[in-house]
């Protein structure tokens, strides 16, 4: 038996708000794992994380390399998490690291100069395009939607509309 | 009707026909209230003076048409006895008051008023008396010191030499509005009609009602900053406004006497320090000496005696339990421990009418163990041995008395509940073992709420998870017998670790695990002291006469062991270390941190607000130098170079060796404590360490990156915490498996709790060095490691908690400090919240967003009259960021229509729709019904959690 992974998400705000409280409340979670190297280092945007955190579940801004070893590691098989990383670069290494699931959930990846827009929400850059052929070449469902009850969409469509795959 | 009024009235009735009065009963019969009920509503009435009651029993009530209210009462007693103070008439003292009035001194009679309250007494008189209307003043001490005491003697004083002009004592305490200062500010300065929603009339407030007399604001440091500024304002130029009117206007000619039981260091205080110029500081119970504690019991005593008008006879060992059972509560606790034994030997002595004993084996363990508290402490013991006789017998007498305004009394005669229950259980056919059980059982009840509001009970219950109790009771009677026949001095963790050992020992021998052998070191080791292997012979006597089985011989020497390393350890000096930074508590709340992680004693903070001036703050860390230095120099830790050139002047200064580091974070802090604390250095070695630890630019990137690369390369060992025991087998594989579910839970996987025994102690340890670095320590007894010790009492207290923010600060060492400065900075919080909306969204302008929504934030936190920290007002203005985003790009959230409907009954919701339509305005955007219900959801979630946190 290992760690019972009940979502991956890429957000590029990782924890907030309501969006977070909803996915915890709707998917049955013990834990709230926040996967970032960049984060993990950064003091003030680690401590705001914490903080934002919902009620009654712990949360904890780990490493890319730790969430690996400890999902390998029998003494975490309790753990029932939520994981949330920043970029497809990121959720591709924590499944390159034996993590398994079937479907990530986008929510929001936010635009900068090097991305474009795929839809309202979620901007692209060429690695990230990468990392989700990776994903869709190993059958992993691509799964857009903010909150839980919305209905899904599925990015690759969205991806291969724009010509981008 | 009030069940009150209706007992007022029956009386007015019935004291009209009938003069002897009526009783209890009586008056229960005839308006149908329980009789509980009504003793404690006639009990009030007594106390208020709107009725007397009757020598003897049973005790009858009349109607007191002499008094009609408090004031005039107060006029009338100066010195007010307490509840039910039937056998001191109101003859008596009127004659004692109108013989006493401007010549005695009410001062006098106050224990201590010639030793260690000399000079607090003269203070008091001095700002009395300080022309032309006196100075107004601040009483400092510890909970239960007497604050309120002392208050009420002054007023008596000033009343007696005629200095004030009314006879008025009002007390406030500002704890008790503390959550809603706009009801403070009301009672406080009183409101006109229309200033709030009820304020359907003017109201004068307290200021006002206290005009010509004096104002005790109890607990001021709960004053809120608005109440500080207008208190501070009504000092200095007499006036002040009431809640609705702008001009300042209304006079009152009030003495002011503050009280608080707040640190005078705190920066908070620092603010009235400055202001008042009288500051009295109460000491403690401890600091009290022998002769003044006894007198206090005494006149404690004498008081409950008054109450049941008997004679309390006691031992010299209950006098000794009952004054070193007092902690942290000072005269107040002793008041409630005395309450509470004068109870129980009420109970006890019922069949007897002339007196009452107080038997040693009888008190409750709380304050038995008072007695092998005061054993500790020889000199104390020696002192009051000296004043002591056998028994003390304490007769009624009406001359001593206290006043009544005192969150110590009881609001009703506890003993004449006890009577009336003990009397109604004997009708029911109870026997006397089974009243007096049940009514322990009441009278704990009753006095419990005094230890409730402190952490008396915590330490044993948090123990009783892991160990039997009996094994417990066991280990408290081995620990008693060892005081009294062995002389064997015992600390405050013998409980804890012995009880740990003979639990872990009894298990394994009922679980017929094989029985350890006896190296050769171990009897080497303890053939060094004989005295304890002695003891030890002792201690396994006893537990063999308990389980009723033979204990092996090898236990002894374990057993002898535990001893060894159990004993006090003589105190050398150590280095002292001051902590000075910048902000209301930075310095103060880190070195609560490191003095409770590492339980030293030689560690000090000083809180320098920005607006304090350099000179001021020389002078507070000057004289925090002092108090902080054993003889071996100080070092001070700063977070500001400008303060790095205060080494010289305050050497000079204090004549004190003291050297400056420009630097404090926890984690630097933690170091100085433990190399100070844990290994001996001497001031000159601490400092070139510490420079090197920290020796670099104080860039915070440029510091993480440096201290990764440095434990890298210096650190390539696995970390490890040490379990320490006297077998390595028992205690330390409980602390393990408790220690590895807190590491788990913490996903902290790259820590390994080794467990030690205390033989080979340092030979174990020295070959896990060589594997492990070591980042902690724990178990009964602290080996010489350089690293964090945690006591097995904390460590079985916090649930594990202190062990992991003491891993989280030796792994990162900053995120208690950067969520703190954010707390305390606005600027801060508003340019990160622009960078976090430039990082995260693409279409709106942050630089123009930022202030729409931090206005967006003060509007709702205005409106809705609760405070947002500055983590939760980013998380606020993200969120709205993302609704306007949303609706930019028509991408706007969605909700059912049931979380719409029920989101329109949301108090906060009409809020949040005015909140709203200032954003319309302002940009011209409307947002949907469905991003209002995710706005206040975010809320509400916030709420929960603090809520959960504040349980």
């Amino acid at each position: 038996m290992t760690m019972d992974v009940r979502l991956l998400r890429i957000d590029s705000r990782l924890l907030h708000g309501q969006v977070t409280t909803n996915w915890a409340k709707a998917i049955n979670v013990n834990r709230i794992l926040v996967v970032s190297d960049r984060v993990a280092r950064d003091m003030i945007r680690k401590t705001l994380i914490v903080q934002a955190a919902p009620p009654g579940i712990r949360t904890n801004v780990i490493t890319v390399e730790k969430m690996i070893r400890i999902y390998h590691d029998p003494r975490f098989d309790g753990l029932k998490p939520m994981i949330l990383v920043e970029d497809p670069v990121d959720a591709r290494c924590v499944v390159e690291g034996g993590i398994k699931i079937d479907s990530i959930n986008i929510g929001a990846i936010s635009f900068d100069n090097t991305r474009v827009m795929v839809t309202d929400t979620i901007a692209v850059s060429a690695a990230d395009v990468e990392a989700f052929k990776w994903f869709h070449d190993r059958g992993i469902k691509l799964d857009v939607r903010k909150v839980s009850n919305d209905s899904s969409k599925n990015l690759w469509k969205s991806l291969s509309e724009k010509g981008l795959v | 009707m009030t069940r009150r009024e209706k007992i007022l009235a029956y009386l007015e009735k019935r004291t009209l026909s009938m003069a002897q009065g009526v009783t209890t009963s009586e008056i229960s019969e005839a308006i149908g209230v329980l009789r509980p009920n009504v003793s404690k509503e006639l009990n009030q009435l007594v106390r208020e003076g709107k009725i007397k009651k009757t020598n003897g029993r049973p005790v009858r009530y009349v109607v007191n048409h002499a008094a009609g209210n408090r004031k005039i009462k107060m006029e009338q007693k100066p010195n007010i006895g307490f509840a039910g103070d039937a056998r001191i008439s109101d003859q008596s003292i009127k004659e004692k008051y109108t013989a006493n009035k401007n010549e005695v001194d009410v001062f006098e009679n106050m224990i201590g008023s010639r030793g260690s309250l000399k000079n607090q007494v003269e203070q008091a008189k001095a700002a009395l008396l300080y022309p032309p209307h006196g100075l107004n003043t601040l009483i400092i001490g510890p909970t239960g010191s007497g604050k309120t005491y002392f208050a009420n003697k002054m007023y008596h004083f000033a009343l007696d030499r005629e200095i004030i002009s009314k006879k008025g004592f009002t007390v406030f305490n500002c704890a008790d509005y503390a959550h809603n200062p706009e009801l403070l500010m009301s009672h406080l300065f009183g409101y006109v009609k229309g200033a709030f929603t009820g304020a359907n009339d003017d109201k004068d407030g307290l200021i006002q009602e206290a005009d010509g007399g004096i104002l005790f604001l109890d607990e001021v440091h709960r004053l809120p900053p608005e109440g500080q500024e207008m208190i501070f304002y009504f000092m200095d130029h007499g006036t002040y406004s009431r809640l609705g009117e702008t001009a300042k206007s209304h006079h009152a000619d009030v003495r002011l006497v503050y009280a608080t039981t707040e640190d005078p260091e705190s920066s908070l205080l620092q603010t009235f320090v400055r202001r008042i110029p009288i500051i009295i500081q109460l000491p403690g119970f401890n600091q009290r000496s022998a002769r003044e504690k006894l007198q206090l019991l005494e006149q404690l005593l004498t008081l409950e005696a008054n109450r049941i008008h008997k004679n309390i006879r006691l031992s010299e060992d209950v006098v000794q339990a009952l004054l070193g059972s007092i902690t942290y509560g000072n005269v107040g606790q002793l008041k409630s421990n005395i309450q509470l034994v004068c109870a129980q030997g009420f109970l006890n002595s019922m069949h007897n009418k002339n007196e009452i004993t107080l038997h040693f084996s009888q008190l409750p363990p709380n304050i038995k163990d008072g007695l092998s508290n005061l054993a500790n402490n020889r000199q104390e013991l020696g002192n009051l041995s000296r004043l002591l006789e056998p028994t003390m017998v304490i007769k009624p007498d009406a001359k001593r008395g206290l006043p009544d305004i005192d969150s110590y009394e009881l609001p009703y005669n506890l003993y004449e509940i006890i009577g009336d229950k003990a009397a109604l259980l004997k009708d029911e056919g109870l026997d006397q073992a089974a009243i007096n059980n049940f009514i322990m059982t009441d009278i704990n009840l009753h006095l419990k709420s005094f230890y409730r509001q402190g952490k008396l009970e915590k330490t044993v219950s948090s123990l009783n998870e892991i160990v039997d109790q009996e094994i417990i009771d066991l280990t408290k009677q081995i620990q008693r017998l060892l005081q009294e026949r062995e002389n064997y001095p015992v600390r405050d963790n013998f409980i804890y670790a012995m009880s740990l050992h003979i639990s872990s020992f009894i298990k394994r021998v009922q679980s017929g695990k094989p029985l350890r052998n006896i190296s050769a070191d171990l009897i080497s080791m303890v053939h060094d002291y004989p005295a304890e292997l002695k003891i030890a012979e002792r201690v396994k006597d006893l537990i063999e006469d308990h389980y009723r089985f033979p204990i092996p011989e090898s236990e002894v020497y374990y057993m002898a062991i535990l001893l060894v390393s159990l004993k006090s350890e003589p105190k050398t000096g150590k280095v002292g270390i001051v902590v000075a930074a910048h902000g209301n508590s930075t310095a103060s709340s880190m070195v609560q941190v490191v003095s409770q992680l590492l339980s030293v004693d030689n560690i000090a903070a000083y809180d320098m607000p920005l607006e304090m001036s350099p000179k001021v703050a020389l002078d507070g860390i000057a004289s925090q130098v002092k108090n902080i230095d054993q003889g071996d120099g100080v070092l001070l830790l700063v977070d500001m170079g400008s303060l790095s050139t205060f080494s010289s002047k305050l050497t000079e200064k204090t004549n004190i060796r003291v050297k400056t580091i420009d630097m404090v974070t926890t984690a630097m802090v933690l170091e100085a404590a433990r190399k100070t604390a844990l290994i001996d250095s001497d001031l000159e070695t601490v400092y070139r360490e510490l420079h090197e630890f920290d020796g670099y630019s104080r860039t915070i990137e440029k510091v993480q990156k440096k201290k990764n690369d440095v434990q890298k390369i210096s650190d390539q060992r696995d970390k490890a915490i040490i379990a320490i025991c006297s077998t390595g087998k028992g205690t330390a594989r409980r602390i393990k498996d408790l220690l590895d579910k807190i590491l788990v839970d913490n996903l902290i996987d790259d820590i390994t709790v080794i467990t030690v025994s205390v033989v080979n102690m340092k030979e174990q340890i020295a070959k896990i060095q060589q594997k492990y670095q070591i980042v902690a320590t724990t178990g009964v007894v602290k080996p010489k490691v350089a690293a964090p010790f945690v006591s097995l009492e904390n460590l079985l207290q916090g649930g594990g908690e202190s062990f992991v923010s003491l891993i989280e600060e030796i792994n990162n060492n900053r995120a208690a400090r950067e969520a703190e400065t954010l707390e305390h900075s606005e600027f801060l919080t508003e340019e990160m919240s622009q960078k976090y909306l430039g990082q995260y969204f693409t279409f709106i302008n942050p630089a123009k967003i930022v202030k729409i929504l931090w206005n967006y934030c003060d509007f709702i936190q205005q409106r809705s009259k609760s405070k947002m920290s500055n983590a939760f007002r980013i998380s606020l203005i993200m969120h709205m960021a993302g609704a306007l985003e949303r609706y930019l790009t028509r991408s706007e959230m969605s909700a059912d229509e049931q979380k719409l409907s029920s989101v329109r009954t949301e108090k906060l919701y009409p809020i949040v729709k005015q909140a709203n339509e200032v954003l319309h305005e302002t940009l011209n955007i409307n947002l949907s019904d469905a991003e209002v219900y995710y706005t206040v959801e975010l809320f509400n979630t916030e709420k929960e959690k603090s809520d959960t946190q504040n349980n």
